[in-house]
């Protein structure tokens, strides 16, 4: 049988999934995003997880992400939902320079904006000199994690909040301010609500890259350590192996938080039906 | 005086988009807003509720000069176009919204809810989601949440424009019945003329950001100001006409001369003018002429239009007479339209209620003096 012919009979007999082209395509690209992941988790038995995690470097590396990312990714969502709010409802001269700005941080490097943010806040510069004077070293200190990992995480909230904030009608806004209601009590009483499950993706998003920042970190706080920048530490001393502890647990925080975030923040916007 | 435009002008960029609008509404009218789409109607309406601040001119509402003052203090009332009623509330919290940013007590509010709700025939539906309504359910919702807060104005913004044909005329008589039972004065802005001459106490006529008509509808409608109104509302003919004002006094139309002083018209100078026509003022009949093969003689084809008068249609009163031929006969259910090119080129439609014509037949249109509409041609 020839090739043409069994295509032919199998076109005939049975109809293929029209997208099967697009699936095996996408398929190629699961099986290398799984198989790393497979690979690694393979290697657990080798050394003791738990044991390594209590050890005092873990614990530390544990307690400081676990200090630095909340405040970061709150800092992020404070200052970047009203800028989202602001991008998505206004036209001004320069917004696209300002859109333009807000999406730099995901363009230049992490190692590159950590020494971006180096060139301002530096131990020799007027901003780091004066800090550490008055006793808050910016530079290696957790401060110092938060400005890396704010810089680094922030836009991910700003982006996906206004894309949350674009899909609302803003007709529906003119109607509450018609209604009675002043552009903040509108914001909070219909465009927060109504754009809440795409700034809570932002959130997490901005969470998930701000406790996995390692490249400005590094930069701007190489000490105290945090998950990330222990585990480059622990690599390389120890290899692969040495990092299959923390990398756990970091994966592990991350997860927990997104499913918690997502599971008590995913306001239900549904009324009954 | 319950609103009041005066001189509102406003412009998007370089484009213009109101020139001097002016209008008023009494307390408890109701009058439409009408003009096609783009002509500026939505800019009104967000002027008057303040979402927009206009480039000049001055919006009042019960002779309070309100232009600078932001749309949460002007006690307006809007319906969109768009359904605007929010999903993460039921219908309930969706009317009560607009109350709760008063002074009432709990008790008032909830109350006051369900009055509204039960105007609009909807108090069952409370606690429902306003997914789960119909696209006429949620209109009469937020017909009830823009009244709740009994505003001084209510602003309908194309507010059947979404629904099908046979909801739209329930909604429209619905709408009616709430505006003549609460009394609240309301502007109904649309682009359908059937809406808004069957609603409106009053019209005012839009385009291009210029006030070109107002007054009763059916005023407007017999006998239109000019030749935008007279093609916008309802069916019109437009034929070229040259008025001669000389001794003779005449309109030319088509060939045919027609008396001056019978048609109602403002024009006195000699110029050319145009003259439109209602479908439905103009009669056609087969033509009597010498080299007609049939001979039919001057037998009326259809007298509608004339035995709808009761049979007034005296030989004086159809003055204008012009031959041509049939070039279409459209079957549209209620009525035909019957396409009649004259032999001097331009082309009519006349509505028949029997279908006695058909393709090409040599046929004569007439009409009466009264029901022309002469403009003049000014460039």
């Amino acid at each position: 049988m020839s090739l043409v012919d069994a295509t032919r009979s199998v076109t005939n007999s049975r109809r293929l999934p029209p997208l099967l082209a697009f699936g095996l395509l996408g398929g190629i690209l699961l099986v290398y995003f799984a198989l790393p992941f497979v690979a690694f988790l393979g290697r657990t038995g080798s050394v003791p997880v738990v044991e390594t995690l209590l050890q005092a470097g873990s614990r530390t590396a544990i307690r400081n992400s676990l200090l630095t990312a909340p405040v970061a990714t709150a800092i992020a969502t404070v200052l970047g939902v009203p800028l989202a709010y602001v991008l998505a409802r206004e036209t001004f001269p320069g917004k696209r320079l300002i859109e333009a700005l807000v999406v730099l941080p995901l363009v230049v490097p992490p190692v590159v904006g950590g020494a971006m943010l180096l060139s301002v806040v530096g131990r020799f510069t007027p901003i780091g000199a004066a800090a550490a004077r008055v006793g808050v070293p910016v530079t290696d200190s957790l401060l110092g994690v938060v400005l890396a990992q704010t810089f680094v995480a922030a836009p991910f909230v700003v982006i996906t909040a206004r894309a949350g904030f674009g899909a609302v009608d803003e007709r529906l806004e003119q109607a509450s301010r018609s209604l009675g209601y002043g552009p903040i009590a509108t914001f909070r009483r219909v465009s927060l609500p109504l754009a809440s499950r795409a700034i809570v993706a932002g959130v997490v998003l901005t969470f998930a890259r701000a406790i996995g920042e390692f490249g400005a970190t590094m930069m701007v706080a190489y000490n105290p350590r945090t998950m990330p920048t222990r585990i480059w530490v622990d690599f390389i001393a120890g290899g692969i192996d040495a990092i299959v502890p923390l990398a756990l647990a970091l994966l592990a925080v991350t997860l927990v938080v997104v499913v918690t975030v997502q599971r008590f923040a995913g306001v239900p916007t549904v009324v009954d039906r | 005086m319950t609103l009041e435009l005066d001189g509102l002008t406003h412009r998007y960029g370089s484009e213009r988009a109101l020139n001097d609008v002016s209008l008023a509404l009494e307390d408890g009218e109701l009058v439409a807003l009408l003009g096609p789409s783009g002509c500026g109607k939505t800019t009104v309406v967000q002027a008057i509720a303040g979402h927009l601040d206009p480039a000049s001119g001055r919006v009042s509402l019960r002779g309070t000069d309100v232009t600078g003052v932001p749309p949460e203090d002007r006690n307006v009332g809007i319906v969109f176009q768009s359904p605007t009623l929010y999903p993460h509330m039921t219908v309930g919290e969706n009317v009560a919204y607009g109350l709760e940013s008063g002074d009432l007590t709990a008790g008032q509010v909830s109350g006051r809810v369900d009055r509204y709700l039960e105007l609009v025939e909807l108090a069952d539906r409370r606690d429902a989601s306003p997914k789960s309504l119909s696209g006429g359910e949620a209109r009469r919702v937020e017909l009830a949440r823009a009244l709740a807060p009994e505003p001084d104005v209510l602003l309908l913004d194309e507010p059947l424009s979404a629904l099908d044909k046979g909801l739209r005329a329930r909604l429209r008589d619905e709408i009616v019945r709430i505006q003549r039972e609460t009394g609240v004065t309301t502007l109904f802005v649309t682009h359908d003329q059937e809406d808004a001459m069957s609603v409106a106490d009053r019209l005012v006529v839009l385009r291009d950001g210029v006030v070109v008509a107002a007054g009763p509808p059916r005023r407007l409608y017999e006998s239109p100001p000019n030749r935008f109104v007279a093609s916008f509302l309802g069916r019109s003919n437009e034929l070229s006409a040259r008025v001669e004002s000389d001794e003779s006094s005449t309109v030319t139309i088509g060939g045919a001369e027609v008396a001056l002083d019978e048609v109602p018209s403002e024009v006195t100078d000699t110029a050319r003018a145009t003259v439109h026509i209602r479908p439905s003022d103009l009669t056609v009949e087969a033509a009597t002429q010498p080299d007609g093969t049939s001979g039919v003689t001057r037998d009326a084809l259809d007298r509608s239009g004339a035995s709808a008068d009761g049979g007034q249609s005296d030989d004086r009163s159809r003055a204008l007479e012009m031959r041509g031929t049939v070039t279409r006969v459209r079957d549209v259910g209620r009525r035909y339209d019957v396409r009649v090119e004259l032999d001097l080129g331009e082309v009519v439609t006349v509505e028949m209620h029997r279908d006695k014509l058909s393709q090409s037949d040599r046929v004569t249109v007439s009409a009466a003096a009264s029901d022309l509409s002469v403009f003049l041609v000014s460039n």
